[in-house]
C-alpha cells in the first residue's frame, strides 16, 4: 500500500466534491454529463486511485506513518 | 493498572455537567436534523407527509434547534472544559453552574413547546416565525420568554468562566492567560456585546407587544436589533470550532500549534469585528442609508483576515505534526497525517469545507453582488457549509474525543466514526452544491414548494429536477450520518468504563505566549475598542430608524398568518381592503 | 512578536485580497452605479396606504422619455398589481411597500431584489434593455401560504407598449327618432401626445374620429348616433382605440310607449 487505508478512504470522499463541481464546471462550457456518465467517471477515478494505492512499491521509500 | 488521567478523573463534577450539556446538544441535533430531512424531501417533492402550511413550523424548529440549541449547548460544554483544563482548577460553585444549565434547558423547552403548538392543536400556542422571528409576524409570548431564559443562561455560563479565571488570576497574578481560556473569554465578551441587541429587542419591543402591553412594533428596528446579534452569533458557534482547530488538531496531527501569539490576535480580531458587521444581512433593507451598509461591508471584509490567518496557522501546524510523524515532500506530508482517526479527519474535512464556505461568504459580503443571491437557496447552501459543516462536523468529531473524556468510556466504534464523518462530508457536498447553484437562478430559500404557477426557473446549467435530486440525496446521506453519530454516542455511553482513555491534554505551541505582546491579554482594552466600533457602526442607523418610524412603530400590530383555511378565502378578504 | 516569514507573506497577501474586494465593490457602486436600497424613499404608515399619494393606485406610470415609475403594494400573499408591464429600453423605478408583514419583491434570476418591510418604502431603479418575461416572487417567509405569493413582470417591445385606457359611456335605451351620443374617454398615461383614431361600429354603420390626447390627460370623443338610421330593436356597438375596445348594446324603442305613459291614465 502506498497510503494507509484511512487516507485512501478520505481521498475517495474528497473526490466526490471534485467530481460534482467538475460536472457543474463542464456544464458551463456546454458539456453536460448525465448522472450515469458522472458515476462512471467517478468509478474510473476511484479504480485508478485503488490501483495506484495497491500497486506494490518498489524502492525503499518510507511507508505510511499512520500509527493510530 | 496504569493511572488514567482523563478529564473525568481530574474534574468528576464538571465532567457530569459537560456530559449533560453534550446530551442536551445531541438531543437537539437528533430532532432538528431529522426535521431537516422532512423539509428536504418535502420541498423537492420526493416524499410528502406534512401539509405545505406546516412546513414553516418544521422549518422554525429545525432552525432554532440546530442553530441555537445544538450549537450552544455543545459549546458551553467545550468552553467549560477549556477553562477548567487550561487553568487546572474546577468551577467555583457547581450549584451556580447547574443553575445556568437548568435555565438554558427551561428556555429551550418553552421555545420548543411554543413551536410545537404550530402543529399540535391541543397546545394553544404558535411560533411559526422562523429562527429570525421578524416582527410583525408574532409568536406566543412563551417563545420570546424561552429565548430570553436561554440567553441569560449563557450569560451566567460566561460569568462562571470569568469567575474561575478571576480566582485563578488572584493566585497567578503574573502568568499569561492560557490560550484556551483566552479564547473562551474573548468569545464570551463579544457574546455579551451582541446579545445585548437581541435581549433589548425582545424585552423592550417584542415581549410587551406579544403580551398586548404595547400595541405596535417598529419592524425595521426589531429586525436591525436581531441582526446586531444575528451575525455575531455565527462567530459564537464558530469560535469553539476554531478553538478545536487551534488546540486539538495540531496535537492530533502529532505536533504543536504553530503560533500562540497569532492565535490570540485572531481571537482579538473576532472580538472587535464580530458585531459591527450585522447590517450586511440587511443590504437589501429599505430605511438604512447606503453609507451604513458600506461600513458593515468593510468591517465584514476585514473579518476575512482572522479566518485567513487561521487557515495558515492550522495548515502549518498540521504540516509540522505530519513532519514529526515522518512525512516528507512538498505535499507528501499529507500522507503522514492520522487519517484513520475520526477526530482528526472530521475536523480536517470541516476545515476544508469552511474554506469553500469562505468563498461563498465573500460573494454574500459583496454588497452589490448580494442582490443576486440575497434570500435565495444559495444562502442556505452557504450556511450549511459554515454552521452545518465547519461547526457541526467539528463538534461531532470533537465529541468522539470529548465523550470518552467526560465519561471515562471508550468510543464504541472508531471505524464507524470515521465512516460517519466521511459520509457527512459527502452528503453536504451534494446538498450544498445544489443549493448554491439554484440560488444563482433565483430559487428562493424558506419556501415549501419547488415550483410556482406563473413561471419556471431557468437554470444556467443542469435542470431543476437535478438540483432537487441532489438536495434529497445529500439530505438522506446526512441523516444516515446523523443516525450513525447518535448510535455511536449512545453505545459509548452505555458501555463500560475503560482504562485506555488518553490523557486530558491539548496542543503545545512552537511559538508560545512569551512571544505574544502583553497587551493582547488586556481584555478591558479590547472590549472598550469593540464597544467603540459597535457605537460607530450602529448609533446613527438605529437613531435614524427610530427617528423615522418611532420606537414602537406607527401602529403596526402583530400578525399570525396561520389561519388554516382555504387561501382563496383569505385572499378575497385581503383584496377587500385593497384600493 | 515573532512572526514567521511565510506568515508575513500570507498576511500581506490576505490584506491585498481584502483591499481588492473592497475596491471592486466600491467600483461597482461608483462605476456601473449599482446603488443600494436605502432610506431615500422614506417611511409610510401601513394603515394609510390606501390614502397615500403614491400607493393609493399602484401600477405603472410614465415619468417622461424612457423613464417609468412602478408602485407595488405587497401583502399576504399577493402583489398589487399582480402583473406589471413595462417597455424594453426603459429605466424603471420601483416603489414597493407592505401592507402587513415583511415580504420581498424579487424578480427571478435577476438582481432586482429588495426586502419589503412594513413602514418602509423600498426604491430601486432598473434598466430593462431587452423584452422578456420574468416571474416575481416573495423570498421572505410571510405566513403559511408564503409559497403562493408571486407575480409577473413582462418587458414588451417598445412599439407594443402604451399606457392608453379606454372607457365608454353609452345609454342603454333610446327612443326611436331621437339622436343620442356615445362618448369614448381616451386617457393617455404617457407624457407624450397620443395621436390615434377612435372608431365606433354600430349596426351597419361605422364612424371614425381622429383624436389627439395630450400627455397624462384624457380626451372625450363623442359619436352622435341617429336612431332613424338604425331602426327599432337592439343594436350592438363597439368602440375601438388602437388595441383596446369596449362593446355594448343600444336598444331603440318605439316612441309611442312613452307618449301613452305621458298622456294616458293621468293623475288629473
Amino acid at each position: 500500500m502506498r497510503i494507509s487505508p484511512g487516507a485512501l478512504l478520505v481521498v475517495i470522499a474528497v473526490l466526490v466534491p471534485f467530481v460534482v463541481e467538475f460536472r457543474t464546471a463542464l456544464s458551463w462550457f456546454g458539456v453536460e454529463l448525465s448522472v450515469l456518465e458522472s458515476v462512471a467517471l467517478a468509478g474510473v477515478l476511484v479504480l485508478g486511485l485503488l490501483v495506484w494505492a495497491m500497486w506494490p512499491q518498489n524502492g525503499g521509500e518510507m511507508g505510511s506513518a499512520d500509527s493510530n | 493498572m496504569a493511572m488514567r488521567n482523563a478529564y473525568v478523573d481530574q474534574f468528576p463534577s464538571e465532567a457530569r455537567l459537560i456530559s449533560a450539556a453534550f446530551w442536551s446538544s445531541f438531543l437537539a441535533l437528533a430532532i432538528g436534523g431529522s426535521l431537516g430531512l422532512v423539509q428536504a424531501l418535502h420541498r423537492t417533492d420526493y416524499l410528502r407527509f406534512i401539509d405545505s402550511v406546516d412546513y414553516y413550523t418544521v422549518l422554525t424548529a429545525h432552525g432554532v434547534l440546530l442553530a441555537i440549541t445544538f450549537t450552544i449547548f455543545f459549546l458551553v460544554g467545550i468552553f467549560t472544559w477549556a477553562v477548567t483544563t487550561s487553568l487546572d482548577r474546577g468551577l467555583e460553585d457547581l450549584r451556580f453552574s447547574w443553575a445556568w444549565y437548568a435555565m438554558m434547558v427551561v428556555g429551550t423547552v418553552l421555545v420548543g413547546v411554543s413551536i410545537l403548538g404550530g402543529v399540535v392543536d391541543s397546545i394553544d400556542m404558535q411560533a411559526d416565525v422562523l429562527f429570525t422571528f421578524y416582527a410583525p409576524l408574532q409568536a406566543h409570548p412563551a417563545f420570546y420568554v424561552g429565548l430570553v431564559l436561554f440567553v441569560v443562561g449563557t450569560w451566567l455560563a460566561g460569568a462562571d468562566w470569568f469567575r474561575t479565571w478571576w480566582a485563578w488570576r488572584g493566585e497567578n497574578p503574573d502568568e499569561r492567560i492560557p490560550l484556551p481560556t483566552f479564547m473562551t473569554l474573548t468569545t464570551t465578551l463579544f457574546w455579551y456585546l451582541c446579545t445585548l441587541g437581541v435581549a433589548l429587542s425582545i424585552l423592550v419591543l417584542l415581549l410587551p407587544w406579544s403580551m398586548g402591553i404595547v400595541d405596535s412594533v417598529n419592524p425595521l428596528l426589531s429586525r436591525t436589533l436581531f441582526w446586531y446579534f444575528g451575525h455575531a452569533v455565527v462567530y459564537f458557534w464558530l469560535m469553539p470550532a476554531y478553538m478545536m482547530w487551534y488546540i486539538m488538531l495540531p496535537k492530533l496531527s502529532g505536533g504543536k500549534l504553530f503560533s500562540d501569539p497569532l492565535a490570540r490576535v485572531v481571537f482579538v480580531l473576532f472580538l472587535l469585528l464580530s458585531t459591527p458587521t450585522g447590517i450586511h444581512h440587511q443590504y437589501l433593507d429599505p430605511g438604512i442609508a447606503e453609507g451604513y451598509k458600506f461600513i458593515a461591508m468593510t468591517n465584514t471584509m476585514f473579518l476575512l483576515l482572522p479566518s485567513l490567518l487561521t487557515a495558515f496557522t492550522v495548515v502549518a501546524s498540521m504540516e509540522h505534526g505530519a513532519r514529526q510523524r515522518g512525512g516528507t515532500g512538498y505535499l507528501g506530508w499529507l500522507k503522514a497525517l492520522p487519517w484513520r482517526d475520526p477526530v482528526f479527519t472530521g475536523m480536517a474535512l470541516a476545515g476544508l469545507m469552511f474554506a469553500a464556505a469562505g468563498f461563498s461568504g465573500m460573494i454574500n459580503a459583496g454588497m452589490n453582488i448580494n442582490y443576486l443571491v440575497h434570500n435565495t437557496w444559495w444562502i442556505v447552501g452557504h450556511f450549511h457549509l459554515t454552521v452545518g459543516t465547519a461547526v457541526a462536523l467539528t463538534f461531532m468529531a470533537a465529541a468522539y474525543w470529548f465523550v470518552p473524556q467526560v465519561t471515562g468510556k471508550q468510543l464504541w466504534n472508531r471505524s464507524l466514526a470515521l465512516g460517519q464523518v466521511l459520509l457527512w462530508f459527502v452528503g453536504m457536498t451534494f446538498m450544498s452544491n445544489a443549493m448554491h447553484r439554484s440560488g444563482l437562478f433565483g430559487m428562493p430559500r424558506r419556501t415549501a414548494e419547488p415550483q410556482y404557477q406563473g413561471f419556471n426557473f431557468e437554470p444556467a446549467a443542469g435542470t431543476v429536477g437535478e438540483i432537487n435530486a441532489q438536495v434529497a440525496l445529500g439530505a438522506a446521506l446526512l441523516t444516515i450520518a446523523l443516525a450513525l453519530f447518535l448510535l455511536n454516542m449512545v453505545m459509548t455511553t452505555i458501555g463500560g468504563e475503560s482504562d485506555a482513555i488518553p490523557d486530558n491534554t491539548y496542543a503545545g505551541t512552537l511559538s508560545g505566549p512569551e512571544d505574544a505582546p502583553v497587551v493582547l491579554d488586556n481584555l478591558k482594552l479590547w472590549t472598550a475598542i469593540a464597544t467603540v466600533l459597535v457605537v460607530f457602526a450602529y448609533t446613527l442607523p438605529l437613531a435614524s430608524i427610530i427617528d423615522a418610524g418611532g420606537l414602537f412603530g406607527p401602529g403596526i400590530e402583530g400578525f399570525q398568518l396561520t389561519i388554516g383555511i382555504d387561501p382563496a378565502i383569505v385572499l378575497e378578504s385581503v383584496r377587500e381592503v385593497m384600493p | 512578536m515573532n512572526i514567521h516569514t511565510y506568515e508575513k507573506v500570507w498576511l500581506a497577501a490576505a490584506m491585498v485580497l481584502i483591499v481588492g474586494f473592497i475596491a471592486t465593490i466600491t467600483y461597482g457602486a461608483v462605476g456601473p452605479g449599482i446603488a443600494m436600497i436605502d432610506d431615500e424613499a422614506g417611511s409610510i404608515d401601513p394603515a394609510e396606504i390606501n390614502d397615500d399619494e403614491r400607493f393609493a393606485e399602484p401600477g405603472v406610470e410614465h415619468v417622461g422619455g424612457n423613464e417609468y415609475e412602478v408602485t407595488v403594494v405587497a401583502q399576504a400573499w399577493s402583489y398589487s398589481p399582480a402583473e406589471i408591464e413595462v417597455p424594453a429600453n426603459s429605466e424603471v423605478t420601483f416603489y414597493v411597500t407592505s401592507r402587513d408583514v415583511t415580504h420581498s419583491f424579487s424578480v427571478v434570476g435577476t438582481n432586482v431584489n429588495t426586502m419589503v418591510i412594513p413602514g418602509q418604502v423600498s426604491e430601486m431603479t432598473v434598466q430593462f434593455d431587452e423584452p422578456g418575461e420574468y416571474g416575481i416572487l416573495c423570498n421572505e417567509y410571510c405566513g403559511e401560504y408564503h409559497h403562493t405569493m408571486e407575480g409577473k413582470l413582462n418587458v414588451v417591445p417598445e412599439d407594443e407598449f402604451d399606457l392608453t385606457e379606454l372607457s365608454v359611456e353609452a345609454p342603454d335605451e333610446v327612443d326611436a327618432g331621437n339622436e343620442t351620443t356615445i362618448t369614448a374617454n381616451v386617457s393617455n398615461g404617457m407624457q407624450e401626445d397620443l395621436e390615434t383614431t377612435a372608431t365606433l361600429e354600430i349596426g351597419e354603420q361605422q364612424s371614425e374620429r381622429d383624436v389627439t390626447v395630450a400627455g397624462d390627460s384624457t380626451e372625450q370623443v363623442e359619436f352622435t348616433v341617429d336612431t332613424a338610421d338604425l331602426g327599432e330593436g337592439d343594436h350592438d356597438w363597439t368602440v375601438t382605440v388602437d388595441d383596446y375596445e369596449e362593446s355594448g348594446t343600444l336598444s331603440v324603442v318605439a316612441d309611442d310607449g312613452n307618449a301613452s305613459a305621458d298622456g294616458g291614465d293621468g293623475d288629473a
